[in-house]
């Protein structure tokens, strides 16, 4: 059975036409590979149906936001690497996780697979009134 | 159409009524019916939809492009066009080189899209005139174009690697400074240094990193006798104080600050204000009535120093 990840919404208002929501995701996209088999995540646009009922149901208050597990996280600040693998780690569901997450500290971001990451998290993909998100 | 009450609203006085500025951006293309990424691309195209667009919405103000991406593509960083939308930045040569390593030149007007711009606001300046419309130019902020330059690591470095950010902030600050130096070439009335990644940000790294790099850029706009603006986006609460003392006439903000709030900060310095008409909430979703807002921003705001704008 596969490890159960740690779960990331970022509520924007649109990544592309946004930067500070661009740079939001870039900022969970850029985390190295390690990292990356841990977390899953997503962006919320608030352009469509969807986005808007994300926000409301994680009580969003300002766009962008990293949640975390739930948790507003980073409400308009966009994070150090350092602070990203912090609350990750509080968030971690087993005590190795975290240990695995905070052995990663001083890694850095990773800019190599930027690109792959955001497609994956449907970046920019779903910024349109009538845009479904799966 | 008014374009000096908007001057006159940018610059902290009084005016018989607001003004009032769409930022339409590539909702040009939309109105032409012509797709974002061909608009851009393209001066006649993007001469038209700008014109026609100040015509239809009778704009005191209206911007050339709204498209942070332009110096970047200049200095040869990848860009994604949208066909309904801004484009996008894909690569930060900064992120492992230093300015020299990667080889970047501050850009001219004969780089990138700038000769596009050129011929654009060649086109669109005389009819925008007999309008009475002010033609607005927007640079890329220092911050945002670190962060396009560097990616996300920017944001670390403002804090844990304070050398290296200084840096490439100084570099950002001499491109912003050419931009502002061509829009003036191209006769914008208004030009305005956007930063939107700039509320991202605490105040203290705000007061370090953009305050100091966006002086020499605000003083050639002064020089040149052009109005100037700061634009910034999301909740940027906690530095509109820093924002109201950069030195620029007047500031934009978006649909997330409370604009009692803004307005009494920016008359306590003296500055113009504008925007925080519900964009997303309003126009795009219709979740709150667009008309509605319309008379609570317009209430809210008044007449002294308020430019009526989309935040």
């Amino acid at each position: 059975m596969s490890e159960r990840k740690i779960k990331i919404d970022v509520l924007t208002l649109d990544s592309v036409q946004c930067a500070a929501c661009g740079y939001m995701m870039e900022s969970i996209a850029a985390m190295p590979p390690d990292v990356q088999e841990m977390i899953e995540y997503k962006e919320w646009s608030i352009k469509n149906q969807a986005g808007i009922q994300k926000f409301l149901e994680l009580n969003g208050r300002v766009l962008p936001t990293i949640c975390i597990e739930g948790d507003l996280v980073f409400e308009s600040v966009i994070p150090q690497y350092e602070e990203l693998i912090d609350e990750l780690a509080k968030r971690a569901p087993t005590p190795e996780m975290r240990e695995r997450i905070l052995s990663l500290r001083d890694k850095g971001f990773d800019f190599d697979r930027i690109k792959e990451n955001l497609e994956k998290a449907g970046a920019g993909l779903h910024t349109r009134r009538d845009s479904a998100v799966e | 159409m008014a374009k000096q009450m908007l001057i006159d609203a940018i610059r902290g006085k009084r005016t018989p009524r607001a003004p009032w500025v769409p930022y339409a951006g590539v909702h040009c293309a939309f109105v032409i019916g012509e797709p974002a990424d061909k608009f851009l691309k393209d001066p006649q195209l993007l001469a038209k939809g700008v014109v026609e667009t100040a015509r239809k919405y009778k704009a005191d103000g209206i911007p050339l492009v709204f498209d942070l991406s332009v110096e970047s593509e200049s200095m040869g960083l990848e860009i994604k066009y949208w066909k309904d939308n801004v484009p996008s930045v894909q690569s930060h040569p900064l992120s492992d080189k230093t300015v020299e390593e990667a080889g970047l030149k501050v850009p001219g007007p004969n780089d990138g899209r700038w000769p596009v711009l050129f011929e654009a606001a060649r086109i669109a300046k005389p009819q925008l005139d007999e309008l009475d419309c002010a033609l607005m130019g927007l640079a890329c902020g220092p911050l945002t174009l670190a962060s396009h330059l560097a990616g996300v690591r920017i944001f670390t470095d403002v804090v844990k690697n304070k050398e290296k950010a200084h840096h490439v902030l100084k570099f950002c600050a001499q491109v912003v400074k050419k931009s502002v130096e061509m829009y003036c070439d191209m006769d914008c009335d208004i030009i305005a240094i956007v930063d939107p990644v700039a509320s991202q940000i605490r105040n203290e790294t705000f007061k370090e990193f953009v305050h100091p790099y966006c002086q020499d850029a605000i003083a050639v706009i002064h020089e040149r006798g052009k109005t100037s603006s700061f634009f910034i986006c999301g909740d940027a609460t906690k530095v509109l104080e820093s924002v109201c003392q950069i030195g620029t006439h007047g500031f934009a903000i978006d649909e997330q600050l409370n604009l009692t709030f803004v307005r009494d900060l920016a008359r306590k310095y003296g500055v113009g204000f504008g925007g925080n008409l519900k964009l997303t909430l309003a126009m795009s979703l219709g979740i709150i009535s667009p008309r509605e807002d319309a008379i609570v921003s317009l209430a809210a705001g008044g007449t002294h120093g308020y430019v009526f704008a989309p935040g």
